[in-house]
């Protein structure tokens, strides 16, 4: 009998610390240092276009987990394609990415985020740190980072501004793209390196 | 031509709006995108593509040239005082008297100590912008939002999103003053107005509408997801809106590595 309550008791504990809720303190620090990163480094710096680039792509991969973006982006498309197209499409996501927000740097100028606490996830490993960023024009742009742990590290896996999640909306576009593609994957790679200067 | 243009618009929507009449559920299993409107849609996003870069695009940049920053604020205000009894009226539809009041509020004291509503001085008197119009009416009354549509000129809408624009348009103060007025004069100013009105805010989104095109590898359909994704946050049928995407990262996929 006590055997089998001590089983239970275990398997309760792994249960517990399988489903361990995340660090809600450590994942709000990390997203206000990257946007006090972002804003301080990039934004009101006065460095050259290029060294910004430089410190945007480095900021960017290392709080972001675009590897598991990128899968989850695919869609139904990550099984069926080869491990080559996958590790293809993740290199060029990445750098397509830092491509294209690198060049929305001013539009950020006079900006700051203000931290309003953080949400829970369908998902006990992943929460929402939501921010806000006032604006003259209108009520405050509503912004949620979607923070998960993966090997004892934080990790932003999606961007949520006005409802409008980046990952979902990357998702669907590219899924539909390979629907219509006549070369399905092969047609997205061909696309993305035709867009990476 | 607008005027007649608005009527087109209304009679197309409403006769979307009938087309899925009956019961709610109906509605909601319509399919979001048949091939047949896809085409249309596609069809359609190109073709105000083409007017955005070629006509929209060089008077936004030439608009924004000879305008700085705290105009096209002032311009903004302005516009935004104006469709205050809107929200004023819609919020009362919808129940919100506090809200309505809110409104009423702020454009009392906008048009007064803000000089005609340039400066939006009720905002920092503690009295937020809370902006609504016939669309939010409509679903909180349940009326569904039918299938994703892009509109000539005016791009991606929804029948309830269009029929909401049109109302919300004929609701206005402007346009019933230029009504009132009856004069010719009256109507160019109202048309002027309302073109000034859409091409701040174009002006305004056209670098981050850029670098969206530049960004995407399908146009339409990251314009498509994002605008849907953004109707999820308007409260319906008296249920709190979306606050965040419902969609589970939690994918058998992601087993597979590379």
């Amino acid at each position: 009998m006590k055997k089998i309550l001590l089983l239970v008791l275990s398997v309760m504990c792994f249960a517990q610390m399988a489903c361990a809720d995340i660090d809600r303190t450590k994942a709000t620090a990390m997203v206000e240092n990257l946007t006090k990163e972002g804003i301080e480094k990039i934004i009101n710096s006065t460095s050259s276009q290029e060294e910004k680039n430089k410190v945007f792509k480095q900021l960017f991969t290392e709080n972001l987990d675009l590897d598991f973006i990128g899968k989850y982006v695919l869609g139904r498309y990550w099984r069926t394609s080869t491990v080559q197209q996958r590790k293809e499409f993740i290199d060029l996501y990445k750098e397509f990415n830092v491509q294209t927000w690198s060049k929305r740097f001013d539009e950020f100028k006079g900006k700051k985020f203000v931290f309003n606490g953080t949400g829970s996830a369908n998902n006990p490993n992943q929460i929402y740190v939501n921010t806000s960023v006032p604006v003259p024009d209108g009520q405050p742009i509503d912004v949620k980072w979607r923070v998960y742990e993966h090997n004892g590290k934080l990790k932003i896996i999606d961007i949520i501004i006005e409802n409008v999640s980046l990952a979902q909306t990357a998702r669907n576009e590219y899924t539909s793209y390979i629907a219509k593609s006549p070369k399905g994957v092969e047609g997205l790679l061909e696309n993305l390196r035709s867009k990476i200067k | 031509m607008l005027n007649k243009f608005s009527r087109y618009v209304a009679i197309l929507t409403i006769c979307g709006l009938c087309g899925c009449a009956g019961t709610k559920e109906n509605c909601e299993n319509m399919p979001e995108e048949t091939s047949g409107l896809e085409s249309y849609n596609r069809a359609m996003f190109s073709f105000n593509n083409k007017v955005d870069k070629y006509m929209l695009r060089p008077v936004a940049k030439g608009y924004k040239a000879v305008t700085n920053e705290y105009v096209r604020q002032r311009v903004s205000n302005f516009f935004n005082n104006i469709d205050e009894p809107i929200s004023a009226v819609n919020h009362l539809l919808q129940g919100e008297f506090s809200n309505s009041g809110n409104n009423l509020g702020r454009f009392v004291i906008n048009t007064t100590f803000g000089v005609v509503g340039l400066f939006d001085v009720a905002s920092s008197w503690g009295m937020e912008k809370n902006k609504t119009g016939f669309d939010e009416t409509l679903a909180s009354w349940c009326v569904p939002d039918g299938p994703f549509l892009i509109l000539p000129i005016m791009g991606p809408s929804t029948p309830r999103a269009a029929t909401g624009f049109v109302v919300d348009g004929y609701s206005s103060p402007a346009y019933w003053i230029a009504q009132e007025s009856g004069g010719e004069d009256a109507w160019l100013v109202y048309y002027s107005a309302s073109g000034l009105k859409y091409l701040n805010l174009y002006a305004e989104n056209m670098s981050m509408l850029e670098s969206l095109e530049e960004g995407s590898v399908d146009y339409y359909e990251a314009v498509k997801s994002m605008y849907l994704q953004n109707r999820k946050k308007i409260k319906t049928c008296g249920v709190d809106a979306v606050e965040t995407p419902d969609y589970d990262f939690d994918m058998d996929d992601m087993d597979d590595d590379y």
